[in-house]
């Protein structure tokens, strides 16, 4: 009986525990809309902070914000196009490293300060093919605001961003227009020499 | 004499046609390949940019500057104001004309706001207030009417355009108030656009990899947004490389259903088989009843 009672407190116990981390794994599960909430903030507090913090810490602090919204391994995919498949394993592991790289480079380098801007959700919509739009605008103080939508993917569990659509320009499909016809052109390693040349003048 | 010159005319101006064909012609096809649909002049295109680049850096950059220096911000705000105000006459025609009376209505209401509260359209009260400024001119008309936007082109000092640009730019000109200021009043519009384009040019020049097809790119999808007023397919073009990859997907998912079913067959066979070797027995035990009756 003793034993009875000490293997059902044991099995409460384990039902409670099974119960907590289903519901932390829950609240751990960002919504399309959080995730891209969470890279705003962090954003604007970059911006803030941007001149003490100096290009370096600019850099590391949108590091982990990029690597935790951004799907940039997809983004690079999406980026190369069909050109994707004529790589090589270490080509692509490198091409998405210094594209990696670009894109907080270039983060750290244009939102270096802060002069009142703020961001805006507007509305979410879910697309035909299992992503997410989520619209949202960036209010300039004495200026036009700017449209920000950002393309949501499921990435395992977690919504990442794409692609980012600025009044209509979008981001991902400039870069094609840029890489494609690179690789297509020079090669492989002259679009990596650009891409590294780019870094560097950005981290000046 | 004059018979002469007539000719001489003519045949320079012959000359020049066959010569502009040839190059255009020609570029279509050089270079191997065409990238960009939108673009087959792409060569002429590109020098055309780096001449317009060139200008800027020896011309515009240096003047600009120059007049951001000595022009204090809230002036350049109170210029920029006054030439946009004349523009909205450009957008109530255009709103007319594309069959948005709301959005006319509206964009008077602001121009009269403007002009009068505004002093001459000094300061933008209609924006304050909540009447935004809308984008519309001649070239979005003629898209609207299902004029197609043609080849890109860059022009010379004016920059990024297409063809159906070209008579949209000449209409909205002679519809703009501004037209018809002295040249050396209207040069504050240009220094002013200028000034205003500075951030954009600076994100270009730092940030693209090949700064024309970066300018050409953003040029076109922005003219599209503004046609489709912000309406325009979010997706798309880029749909296609997500297919590649859900593809890939369903070649690795329709192998693993190939693979059970294979395996689900063998099992069945190895069941049939089975099946076959009882009834056999039983036929065999049935036999030696049938035998033992």
């Amino acid at each position: 009986m003793i034993v009875m009672i000490k293997n059902r407190g044991f099995l409460v116990i384990i039902v409670l525990l099974l119960a907590m981390s289903f519901t932390n794994s829950q609240a751990r599960e960002q919504t399309a809309k959080q995730v891209v909430e969470a890279f705003q903030a962090k954003l604007l507090t970059v911006m803030k902070q941007g001149k003490s913090l100096g290009f370096q810490g600019r850099y590391k602090k949108l590091g982990k914000a990029i690597d935790t919204s951004h799907d940039l391994t997809k983004i690079t995919r999406v980026v190369i196009g069909r050109e994707w498949a004529k790589l090589n394993k270490e080509q692509q592991q490198k091409l998405v490293n210094v594209f990696t790289e670009l894109s907080i480079a270039a983060y750290a380098y244009n939102f270096k300060e802060f002069s009142g801007e703020s961001f805006e959700f507007d509305s979410e919509e879910e697309t035909t093919r299992g992503g997410v739009i989520v619209h949202t605008y960036l209010q300039i103080p004495d200026d036009k605001e700017v449209k920000f939508d950002y393309m949501m993917k499921k990435k395992g569990e977690s919504w990442r961003i794409i692609n980012i659509i600025a009044n209509g320009v979008s981001d991902l499909a400039l870069k094609r227009s840029e890489y494609t016809n690179i690789l297509k052109k020079d090669g492989f390693d002259a679009l990596i020499i650009k891409i590294s040349t780019k870094i560097e003048t950005y981290a000046k | 004499m004059v018979y002469q010159n007539k000719n001489r005319i003519l045949q320079t101006l012959s000359i020049f046609l066959a010569l502009s064909i040839l190059l255009l012609t020609g570029c279509a096809s050089t270079n191997g390949s065409i990238v960009s649909v939108d673009d087959p002049y792409e060569e002429v295109n590109r020098s055309m940019f780096y001449f317009n680049e060139g200008l800027d850096d020896y011309v515009g950059e240096p003047v600009s500057s120059a007049y951001n220096f000595i022009t204090p911000n809230f002036v350049q705000t109170g210029i920029g104001n006054f030439f946009n105000n004349l523009k909205d006459i450009n957008v109530i025609l255009n709103d007319l004309m594309q069959g948005k009376f709301l959005q006319a209505g509206e964009d008077t209401g602001r121009f009269l706001l403007n002009t009068s509260a505004g002093l001459g359209g000094i300061f933008d009260i209609a924006s304050k207030i909540g009447l935004k400024k809308h984008n519309e001119d001649f070239a979005q008309t003629l898209a609207v009417w299902g004029v197609p936007k043609g080849p890109y082109l860059v022009l010379p000092i004016i920059g990024p355009a297409t063809s159906r640009g070209i008579p949209g730019m000449v209409f909205d000109a002679a519809a703009n108030p501004a037209t018809y200021i002295p040249i050396p009043i209207r040069s504050l519009e240009l220094l002013n656009m200028r000034s205003n384009a500075k951030g954009t040019l600076k994100v270009i020049k730092e940030g693209a990899l090949d700064p024309y097809l970066f300018t050409r790119e953003s040029f076109l999808q922005l003219r599209q947004h503004l046609i489709t007023d912000g309406q325009s397919e979010l997706e798309n073009d880029l749909d296609f490389d997500f297919d590649d990859e859900e593809v890939d997907n369903k070649k690795t998912k329709f192998k693993q259903v190939a693979d059970d079913l294979n395996t689900t067959g063998r099992l069945l066979e190895k069941m049939g088989n089975i099946f076959n070797n009882s009834s056999k027995k039983i036929d065999e035990l049935g036999g030696r009843r049938f035998k033992s009756y």
